[in-house]
């Protein structure tokens, strides 16, 4: 933030705003960059681009409807985003939310099936919500202490245990947990309605944006406002300083890795509970993975967060018009999100 | 018989995975993580199956999946080398960013058929007991896989070369002292890896399988990455990890045919425990030193 | 980096506006209580005339990519034989759909762009599909495969069962070692129904024949079939087939180690000239264009597709595809008199007894199983090794 060079505080010491306006054209080129680059190549496969972003934002803002439909994509990528935003503050990097959200999800069925269907809604949906957290955390507590205790590097072992819990769902989907009444189809049976998450009328969406928000917020204000957060912050720019400073590393780890995968596991619990209805060996599949890159085209910033994981809501959502509209296929929208992330990624030295 | 099934099955299934954990290798030698390999492999996969089906030569199939592999593995080199952007977060655009163009430039060549390469008996060597049939009766790619293997540890060990691709990643410090530009080096080491990593796509594709279709090397590049660490940086350990690995695939395949009670979800799990496990028996054992310019990716200061 | 935040901040406040806004409103609904008003339990009769009519466009999801050589391949050709048949209408497709409620969205969004017409052609599309119907009474829902219907959701399939049945009686014909290997992706009930019909099958000619089951935990993953087929070979299976989405690898890995194959979604033949025994087909195009006619003509409510529709080997839905070269003609002979026995209902693949793996009785002496029974197999077949997760 203080690579400014000479000769630009220099124009910025004669006309004050000049480095501000420099730098956010930087940051708009990085925007409209991907874009345009993109609209090359639809251009190539005959598909007119403009036509495709009018329509992309159309789908997106021109009625209630899509406008619920992208923040519905964006809630689990700003939960799973957070759960690589707040262990990367404190220089962990956990690519874990994708398994840690799927244990959530597979603990939230089991106790809304198993333990909470007679229960009313304000006690179930809150008891499920800790059942999908408390999933979460298992699957983190493995990353946790393999790292604590093993000296295992997360980032490894978190991808790896997702795989494993892919598979692990798989089991329970086709086993314990089949629903009985599926014509022996892999799926949890249905939870009850009382445990569903009240939805937005005229919409898909239910409350559980307004979950994740409170979370991004809650994340944002321990690590920018509290001495927890400072610790955390300390430790994650200077391992160094906070050794000396004699915090209790790897307690500091375990926790700050338990917490990401609370909430990577409320997102699987959101995605039963506000959408889904039950557990399928698919729910929730590369969600942990987009909110990894939304948490870092946010550069870890929980507020930041919640725009770039509605952009990359937004991309994924215009995959399906740009399909059925064009007849390009769905994976071409992958290209369109790298494509995004590489100039965020890349551009990031020149627009700081 | 059985374990020499198993063992057999180990060559056949790991080697894809070793060509690409050998190209990581080179790659985290030289202090660049490359969570991307898995973009590499597939666009080795796509580049290999095309320029076979072009052509009809399985040999320039190879190597043009090497340059695809390649040529995905420029964008993280430049990125990351360049651009000074995170390794970790570049890797895993990469990994996204080669699933989408392959299968979009795929689509045409799902439903081709190659003359790929087969099978080919040694004679002689093949006829040995045991032995015989596990080690020699493999296609020409897997033959190349377990040559590359001594040479790479004679590059990296014995020669200037090798020395200074360790000293990019230990000390780059030095390399300027002696007029050697680190960057350089890094690019090369990151391109050398993605065009090995482009090999074992293509292995898979065109000797393996004889088959392109979408997102078709299903999280074996992601598997490398992690055999490096578990190798400790060393192209036998990498081989073993990796072989290790096809193994417990075959192993599981094995268990089913017998008809235990066993869940195939747990067998499905196998590879991956094993390799975890074998992560912590290396880690225990304290006998693997992390390149110094690796540990600062993973202590999260993870640019270039 | 200040304004930044600011513009942030703006924004995360405009959301939570909209939020509060439009109101977390009704507690305690959900996908049941559709926002077009669920109350119209009963549809008038003119409700039921109109359903399905005067789209502009005809939608088709499917949950892989539609050159997969196999069973979305299958669809995919019925849709072309819709879009020939209907060219004023505009066939809209979506490839890799997943089996969530993300398969909503696209539903959604077809019928937006003017579809009354919807088919969607994976078991999971199902649920999704029924949560759409109710949010849209004037569409039309063709399901491939579900057991489940509503009033403007039919369910249409094939009882591919039967060539398979067919298949495994050539593959125990063919078969020397009476050792069948079978490649499967999870234990779901169409696999089991077909690995099962395979395997009576066989041993209806060979009653030692076994089939070894492998399950690879994936649809279409090539470098996991090739390692079941290596490993199933060297087990010492001489006959291969497969339930999978894609079977170049399979067929291929098998030719070159001179093992026989058996086929499914797609004939294959040219992949194994001399290993090739046969295989079991879809047959989707003039169906297709059958229901689009029904519903097109507002005859929907009533018809054969209001409901549980399965074609079978006589209505040539299903079929057995071609015979390999080397398969010798009394073998090709034995097997067409089966299938005429088959179609002229003197044989009954499944009729009583079917013992399972551990010797029980699941269908006894003298009764026919119905179509639900056996779509919701749940056990593998005596002569079957391998076994199921409980």
């Amino acid at each position: 933030m203080k690579t400014q060079t000479g000769t630009i505080a220099l124009s910025a010491g004669r006309w004050p705003s000049f480095a501000r306006w420099k730098k956010r054209g930087v940051q708009t080129m990085i925007f409209v960059a991907p874009f345009v680059v993109y609209g090359i190549f639809l251009l190539c496969y005959g598909v007119n681009p403009v036509d495709l972003y009018v329509s992309m934002v159309k789908s997106a803002f021109g009625d209630l409807y899509g406008f619920g439909e992208v923040l519905l994509k964006a809630t689990p990528f700003v939960l799973t985003g957070l759960a690589a935003a707040l262990p990367a503050k404190a220089g962990l990097v956990n690519v874990g939310g994708e398994g840690q959200l799927a244990i959530g999800a597979l603990f939230a069925t089991w106790f809304a099936v198993f333990y909470l269907n007679a229960m009313p809604a304000l006690l179930g949906i809150p008891l499920m919500l800790i059942a999908g957290a408390l999933g979460g955390a298992v699957w983190a507590g493995l990353v946790a202490v393999l790292k604590v205790k093993g000296r295992l590097n997360e980032t490894i072992t978190s991808v790896l245990l997702n795989y494993v819990a892919t598979f692990t769902v798989g089991f329970f989907v086709h086993g314990m947990l089949k629903d009985p009444d599926s014509f022996n189809w892999p799926f949890s049976p249905e939870i009850s309605s009382s445990l569903r998450l009240p939805i937005v009328n005229g919409t898909r969406l239910h409350i559980g944006f307004v979950v994740a928000l409170v979370l991004a917020a809650l994340v944002w204000f321990v690590l920018a406002k509290t001495r927890l957060g400072f610790r955390i912050r300390v430790l994650g720019s200077n391992r160094l300083a906070a050794e000396r400073a004699g915090f209790n590393i790897n307690k500091m780890y375990f926790w700050v890795l338990i917490s990401a995968g609370m909430l990577a596991g409320i997102a699987g619990m959101i995605e039963i509970a506000g959408i889904e209805g039950r557990l399928r060996a698919s729910t929730g599949a590369n969600f942990g993975y987009l909110g990894f890159l939304a948490a870092m085209m946010a550069w870890n910033h929980p507020l930041r967060l919640i725009v770039t994981a509605f952009l990359l809501g937004m991309i994924s959502v215009a995959g399906n018009t740009l399909e059925i509209g064009s007849g390009l296929p769905s994976s071409s929208v992958n290209i369109l999100m790298a494509l995004v992330l590489f100039f965020i990624l890349g551009g990031r030295r020149w627009s700081r | 018989m059985i374990l020499a099934d198993i063992l057999t099955g180990a060559i056949r299934s790991g080697t894809s995975v070793m060509l690409a954990s050998q190209g990581e290798l080179v790659s985290e030698r030289a202090g660049v993580i490359n969570l991307g390999t898995e973009g590499s492999m597939l666009g080795g996969a796509l580049g290999g199956f095309a320029v076979t089906v072009w052509t009809g030569n399985p040999w320039l199939g190879a190597l043009a999946g090497g340059l695809c592999g390649l040529l995905i593995a420029s964008i993280h080199a430049f990125l990351v080398l360049s651009c000074g952007a995170n390794q970790l977060a570049t890797g895993l655009t990469i990994m996204f960013f080669g699933m989408g163009v392959t299968a979009f430039f795929g689509r045409g060549f799902v439903s081709e058929q190659i003359v790929g390469f087969n099978p080919v008996a040694l004679p002689l060597l093949s006829d040995i007991p045991f032995l015989g049939p596990i080690l020699f009766n493999h296609d020409p790619l897997t033959y190349l896989s377990i040559l590359l293997v001594p040479l790479l540890w004679y590059v990296i060990f014995r020669t200037r070369i090798g020395i200074m691709l360790r000293t990019a990643g230990e000390r780059e410090e030095v390399l300027f002292a002696s007029g050697i530009n680190p960057k350089l080096v890094r690019y090369l080491a990151v391109l050398a890896g993605g065009f090995l990593a482009g090999i074992g796509g293509a292995q898979l594709s065109i000797a393996y399988t004889h088959a392109w279709v979408e997102n078709m090397t299903a999280g074996r590049g992601v598997v490398a990455v992690a055999l490096v660490i578990f190798a400790s940086w060393k192209p036998a350990r990498a081989m073993l990890g990796a072989y290790l690995f096809g193994a417990a695939q075959a192993l599981q395949l094995t268990v089913q045919q017998q008809g235990y009670a066993i869940s195939p979800f747990f067998l499905f799990m196998v590879p991956y425990l094993l390799t975890l496990l074998a992560l912590l028996i290396v880690e225990r054992r304290k006998s693997s030193r992390t390149p110094e310019a690796l540990g600062k990716v993973f202590a999260g200061e993870g640019s270039g | 980096m200040k304004m930044k935040r600011r513009a942030s901040s703006v924004l995360l406040g405009a959301l939570a506006l909209i939020m509060l806004i439009t109101g977390c409103s009704q507690p305690g609904s959900n996908s049941s209580s559709s926002p077009s008003g669920g109350s119209s339990e009963t549809p008038s009769a003119s409700a039921d005339a109109s359903m399905g009519t005067g789209g502009s466009a005809v939608g088709f999801i499917f949950v892989g990519t539609k050159d997969d050589y196999g069973y979305n391949q299958a669809a995919y050709l019925g849709s072309v034989a819709v879009e020939e048949a209907y060219p004023d209408l505009k066939v809209l497709r979506a490839e890799n759909v997943p089996e969530t409620a993300e398969a909503e969205r696209v539903m959604e969004q077809m019928i937006k762009d003017g579809a009354k017409i919807i088919f969607p052609t994976s078991y999971g599309h199902l649920e999704p599909a029924l949560n759409v119907a109710k949010r849209h009474p004037d569409v039309v829902f063709f399901h491939q495969g579900g057991l489940k219907t509503s009033t403007n959701v039919g369910t249409y399939f094939g009882t591919i069962w039967e060539p398979v049945y067919l298949a495994g009686v050539a593959a125990g014909k063919m078969s020397k070692t009476g050792k069948l290997g079978y490649i499967v992706s999870v234990p779901i009930p169409q696999v089991l129904l077909n690995v099962n019909a395979f395997t009576l099958g066989a041993r209806s000619v060979n009653p030692d024949a076994t089939t070894s089951v492998v399950f690879t935990g994936s649809w279409c993953d090539p470098g996991q079939q090739a390692n079941a087929a290596n490993s199933l070979i060297d087990g010492g299976v001489d006959v291969l087939s497969l339930h999978q989405d894609c079977m170049k690898t399979v067929i291929e890995t098998a030719e070159r180690r001179g093992v026989m194959t058996v086929g499914y979604h797609a004939d294959a033949s040219s992949l194994a000239p001399n290993g090739w025994i046969t295989g079991s087909l879809w047959n989707w195009p003039e169906l297709f264009v059958e229901m689009v006619k029904t519903a097109q003509d507002g005859q929907f409510k009533g018809s054969k597709f209001d409901g549980k529709y399965r074609g079978t080997l006589a209505d040539n839905v299903v079929q057995l595809g071609s015979f390999g070269a080397n398969v010798p003609a009394d073998v090709v002979q034995y097997v067409e008199d089966q299938k005429k026995a088959l179609l002229d209902g003197t044989l009954l693949p499944f009729a009583g007894p079917v013992k399972d793996q551990s010797g029980g009785v699941r269908i006894a002496e003298g009764e026919t199983p119905t179509v639900e029974q056996l779509e919701g197999s749940d056990y593998l077949v005596e002569g079957v090794i391998g076994s199921i997760p409980k």
